[in-house]
């Protein structure tokens, strides 16, 4: 295939960004394998019918066509910088919600943020205005409204939308709103039935409740990490790889906590509903903390200090739980192989002795290794990950799946967003999805987890929004504000 | 019939008696204390009343998607496998803490503390379902359910006749859930757990020091891709079910445990596509803001415990002042004036370069400090500052204990537990979740289920145990 | 040669870990006698190494090594002059077996100890108390001495 030559001249790297759009470089960029390739995939295994049933009842490709799950609720979300509102308005946008997206005039500070204070990787919206990628990925689905609620008029309005929401997710420091009287307590008042959900970090009340420094800035993400002993128990214990080095306490490289407070307001905020719905009529009070969130899905760490005082430590990319079951260095990055019970610990031993004769010498015939509890001690766990990783270091990421997976075994590389996006399973699906954007044009993004489902999946419409976009269209609707009013809030500040 | 002339009260808004008056102008702090009211759960009702959720799960991805309904007051039914249970019974940090039941057969075998908080509240019984005998039992409790959630290689429910093909038949108000690692598609019979995904989806990749910095790619401690998964599938079942109040039909609903890595991503996707930009990891500092991370101060606050988490970890610090007034102070606290004058935007201090700069001179500063002496100067100033908690630390926090986050448990069947599950995952005002228990042995609930629940006579029940098929 | 090292004046081989050593240049001691060997790893593979250096001081030592021509004789982590302490553990002594513990953090009775006495459930079932007065007395007893000596508390 003739391929067309172009003119180019790079100079800088700013030069090369527009050499990388989705014009020049469609995404996939290899196509995804084709319904027939993994029909006979489903045939391996006898299961070709119940695999075409799968693919005509869940397939994201018909999700458009099917109705949503949420449609009718209306949900308000009002929060800055953070992402806990986000998401849990976000998750409950994709299965259908209205969510309408309350900022101040000047905008959520998260807006301005880019990685590295790099203004060329912000996207300008029709109005020229720049949006950073964090805002735009995890504001889904929403009508974006500003309201000035440090002023009375601002407040007045914020209450009057509320008069309409059925849940209002909220995200401000603790009493803010209440000081503000727009807080739950007034609005249970005129709203009974709204379910109200507040997200901090560590609380509204209690003697370590959230903050803000006395020059007005918030806490963030990571401080919902390292209150729950998360950030304690996570990184490469300083025996494996020096302190300062990665031998450190580590936290997540996304702002983790926030995201699990967010689906845990989603899940509370839809209980209440179905509550209120089913039995009292009545909305409530909801507080999830990024804090308290995370730990929740800690396992048994405060359980375990509890049974006899222990203190989790960190063990890196291995698990103090099972082995095999961690990731270690290969060729061109990392591997993850798994696989505890004996039948699977020998399988994947088999695979490596095939190529590496003194691994069964080393490990198959350790007497210490027989026995699948006793592959958890410390000593087991250096000894088999060390001659893992010398057959490891010989190949790459991909020959170890395929000679892994010859044996069944749940392996898996360690994937960059790059390879994500062209690993065949994930564009099959696809989970990193492209969307045309009227705002932002072509734009990628991780796909809604709940897309997949027969009846009412999930969907994403859009991403970002530009600032107040929708207020005419708003405040109208709930308010009856018009043109000329709305012109006025406007020179006052209020929106 | 209401007097429209006549003006009541309670038509009003605004306090309707002296109570809700008092309620009113009550300090806020002591307010949301009596509102949420830590330890009355039991008075309040349960969200989820009257539904009943089948768990056909193993590990902790999808047994979490059920324990969320649970803990919401839903009544649900775990089945395992006879005698052997979840494998996840069988896994205990470094093979030491277990609990043990009475007995039947195994005297020896206890579960271990890998399997907390992720089946709390339910009900457990056991069924060998791909016998044929045993199919008209499990038929009745799906037309007795609301729902349920299976996490088996795809086609295997198919191949035992419990598909969703199969059971929307018997109950089309069922609303059923795969959940696992992949999905229909090429990788369809991949197996997976919480590492795979959060290798597989991304997650790996930007977690941990930067190999320039001589680390390596950082696994989130234990499980917690399985748990914040399986969470998403709880928002997916409640969203199916309010659906079903308006239609009066079920769903199915695919779950894949790593594509939900994937999705707390931010920005890495849309950088990606649209500038072929891959994310990188950036160790304890923040890509986006700066100062916002964590620092090693030079001294443990507790040189003298034998414990070495104590000894040896107790020194990390998380400093937050992003924001140019509260960088400035910061500056002026650890004696380097020089640093604001050289960065005074953000954009300016979150460059790579400036970072490893600012960080270097925080860090050289708590050189001769402990974390506490560090975080009191910090938050003396008015700065956010605080440390990084350890499980003791945690467990000590009066504030978690005050909020019932974090609370010691009489568990019926195997006594003083300690848990720091369900009551975190939010506090309700009007219908709290709760922990009833925290798991039962593994066929515990054999009797309830089978004779009471489904009418099944006692001399059945005992035969198929016998046979062991429950 | 690889990321191990056998040494043949002792017969012990050297677990050079995955991580601390994959990209690492420097002296370490054989954990089984006195040799020193220099090594140069560059991406998990000995690019220069192992070369004795005698009368030399070691860097580090190995985390674990063992004799497999001796029944795999373990040297554990944190033998004195042999390998290198392991420090990042919950607690200062290492277990790597069950805890039986009879008593929670705080003092009372919780069932982790085994063996526990057999049940009369039908079909494994089993209700919602646990007599520990009657099943296992002897804990009991030890819990009202340690009521009274007021070893319980709330928290
Ligand atoms: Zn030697």
């Amino acid at each position: 295939m003739a391929q067309k030559i172009r003119e180019v001249e790079i100079n800088s790297r700013e030069d090369t960004l527009p050499l990388m759009g989705p014009d020049v470089r469609p995404y996939p960029v290899t196509p995804p394998p084709s319904q027939e390739e993994v029909a006979a995939v489903y045939a391996r295994r006898k299961a070709e019918e119940f695999g075409k049933w799968c693919e005509d009842n869940l397939r994201i490709d018909y999700a458009a066509a099917k109705p949503e799950a949420l449609q009718g609720v209306r949900v308000l979300s009002c929060g800055q910088w953070r992402m806990g509102h986000k998401f849990g308005a976000g998750l409950l946008g994709e299965l259908g919600a209205e969510v309408i997206n309350v900022e101040p005039p000047e905008g959520d500070p998260l807006r301005k943020l880019t990685p590295f204070g790099r203004e060329e990787y912000m996207l300008e919206d029709k109005n020229g205005d720049k949006c950073g990628l964090d805002f735009i990925h995890e504001l889904r689905n929403a009508y974006s409204v500003t309201l000035n609620l440090e002023t009375e008029k601002g407040r007045e309005l914020y209450t009057k939308l509320a008069e309409h929401a059925d849940i209002l997710i909220e995200e401000y420091p603790p009493g803010y709103m209440d000081e503000l009287g727009i807080g739950y307590r007034q609005l249970s008042q005129i709203n009974p039935r709204l379910v109200y959900c507040w997200i901090g970090e560590h609380g509204q009340w209690g003697p370590m409740k959230d903050k803000v420094s006395k020059f007005g800035q918030w806490m963030l993400d990571p401080f919902g990490q390292a209150a729950c002993s998360f950030i304690h128990n996570t990184g490469f214990p300083e025996d494996l790889l020096p302190r300062g080095k990665g031998g450190d306490p580590t936290q997540s490289g996304v702002w983790f906590a926030d995201y699990v407070a967010g689906e845990q307001t989603a899940v509370g905020a839809l209980a209440a509903l179905y509550w209120r719905d089913e039995f009292s009529g009545e909305g409530q009070f909801i507080e999830t903390t990024a804090a308290e969130s995370l730990m929740d899905i800690l396992d048994f760490d405060i359980t375990w200090y509890g049974f006899n005082k222990s203190i989790k430590a960190r063990t890196g990319g291995w698990d103090p739980n099972l082995n095999q079951y961690a990731w270690n260095p290969c060729k061109d990055g990392y591997m993850m192989i798994g696989g505890q019970t004996d039948r699977l610990w020998y399988r994947i031993g088999m695979c490596i002795e095939r190529e590496l004769p003194i691994f069964g010498r080393l490990i198959h015939e350790d007497p210490l290794l027989k026995e699948m509890a006793a592959r958890n001690a410390l000593q087991a766990l250096t000894k088999t990950y060390t001659m893992t990783t010398m057959w490891l270091r010989n190949i790459n990421r991909v020959e170890a799946e395929e000679k892994l997976m010859q044996y069944e075994i749940a392996a898996g590389p360690l994937l960059y967003i790059d390879e994500v996006a062209e690993f065949p399973h994930f564009k099959y699906r696809p989970w990193v999805n492209v969307l045309e954007d009227e705002e932002y044009g072509t734009l990628m993004y991780s796909e809604s987890t709940t897309a997949y489902q027969m009846r009412t999946p999930g969907r994403v419409k859009w991403l970002g929004r530009p600032l107040g976009k929708d207020n005419a269209e708003i405040f109208m609707k709930y308010i009856g504000l018009g043109q000329s009013e709305l012109r006025e809030l406007k020179e006052q500040g209020v929106v | 019939m209401k007097d429209q002339r006549v003006t009541r009260i309670e038509d009003l808004p605004g306090p309707k008696s002296q109570g809700e008056l008092e309620e009113m102008k009550m300090p806020y702090e002591e307010w949301c204390r009596k509102v949420f009211a830590p330890g009355q759960e039991k008075t309040k009702p349960e969200s989820l009343k009257g539904i009943r959720w089948l768990s056909t799960t193993m590990y902790i991805f999808t047994p979490h998607s059920v324990a969320n309904l649970a803990e919401l007051g839903a009544e649900c039914i775990k089945i395992e496998m006879p005698r052997m249970g979840d494998p996840m019974r069988h896994t205990s940090p470094f093979n030491e803490c277990y609990l043990y039941p009475l007995h039947d057969s195994r005297p020896m075998t206890g579960t271990g503390l890998g399997f907390t908080n992720a089946n709390s509240n339910e009900y457990y019984i056991t069924m060998d379902y791909h016998v044929d005998e045993m199919k008209e039992a499990f038929y009745r409790l799906v037309k007795l359910s609301d729902g349920l959630t299976e996490c088996y290689r795809p086609g295997t429910f198919d191949r035992w006749k419990q598909s969703y093909r199969y059971l929307q038949e018997l109950n089309p108000r069922f609303i059923y859930v795969w959940g696992g690692g992949f999905g229909y598609g090429p990788k369809v019979f991949g197996g997976s757990y919480d590492i795979l995904g959060q290798a597989h989806a991304g997650l790996a990749s930007v977690t941990g020091f930067h190999e320039d910095f001589g680390g390596h790619c950082t696994k989130h401690s234990n499980w917690c891709i399985d748990w914040y998964s399986g969470t998403q599938i709880t928002v997916a079942m409640l969203a199916a079910l309010y659906w079903r109040r308006k239609t009066g039909l079920g769903t199915m609903i695919e779950f894949s445990q790593v594509q939900a890595a994937t999705r707390c991503l931010g920005y890495a996707a849309p950088l990606y596509g649209r500038f072929g930009i891959v994310r990188q990891r950036w160790g304890n500092w923040d890509t986006q803001l700066c100062v916002h991370g964590i620092i090693l101060c030079g001294k443990s606050d507790y040189p003298d415990e034998a414990n070495p988490q104590l000894k040896y970890e107790a020194r990390y610090v998380v400093v937050s002042a992003f924001n140019d007034p509260d960088f400035k102070e910061l500056c002026a606290i650890v004696g380097r004036n020089d640093l604001w004058d050289q960065y005074k935007t953000l954009q300016d201090r979150v460059k790579p370069e400036a970072q490893m700069v600012i960080y270097k001179a925080l860090e050289d500063w708590a050189a001769d400090k402990t974390r506490s002496e560090v975080v009191k100067t910090l938050t003396d100033a008015g700065l956010l500052a605080m440390p990084v908690m350890n499980d003791k630390e945690v467990y000590e926090s009066e504030h978690f204990r005050q909020r019932g986050t974090i609370r010691w448990l009489d568990d019926p069947v195997f006594g003083d537990v300690l848990i720091h599950s369900g009551y975190s995952c939010g506090l309700m005002s009007k219908t709290p979740r709760r922990v009833n228990w925290i798991w039962r042995p593994v066929g515990a609930d054999n009797v309830k289920i089978y004779h009471e629940m489904l009418g099944y006579p006692m001399s059945q029940v005992e035969q198929w145990y016998e046979k062991n098929l429950i | 040669m690889c990321d191990i090292i056998w040494c043949k004046d002792c017969d012990t081989v050297n677990y050079l870990d995955p991580y601390y050593f994959w990209n690492w240049e420097g002296k370490i001691k054989c954990a089984g006698c006195e040799n020193v060997y220099y090594i140069y790893m560059i991406q998990g593979h000995m690019y220069k190494g192992p070369e004795k250096k005698p009368g030399e001081k070691e860097d580090i030592l190995p985390v674990y090594a063992d004799k497999p021509n001796e029944g795999y004789e373990e040297i554990l982590p944190g033998t004195e002059g042999k390998t290198r302490p392991y420090n990042c553990l919950p607690r200062h002594i290492y277990l790597g077996e069950a805890d039986m513990v009879k008593f929670s953090a705080r003092g009372r009775p919780v069932r982790g100890w085994r063996p526990q006495p057999p049940s009369t459930g039908v079909a494994g079932s089993c209700g919602f108390t646990w007599d520990i007065q009657k099943l296992s007395p002897e804990v009991w007893e030890e819990y009202q001495e340690k009521v009274k000596k007021g070893e319980v508390g709330d928290w």
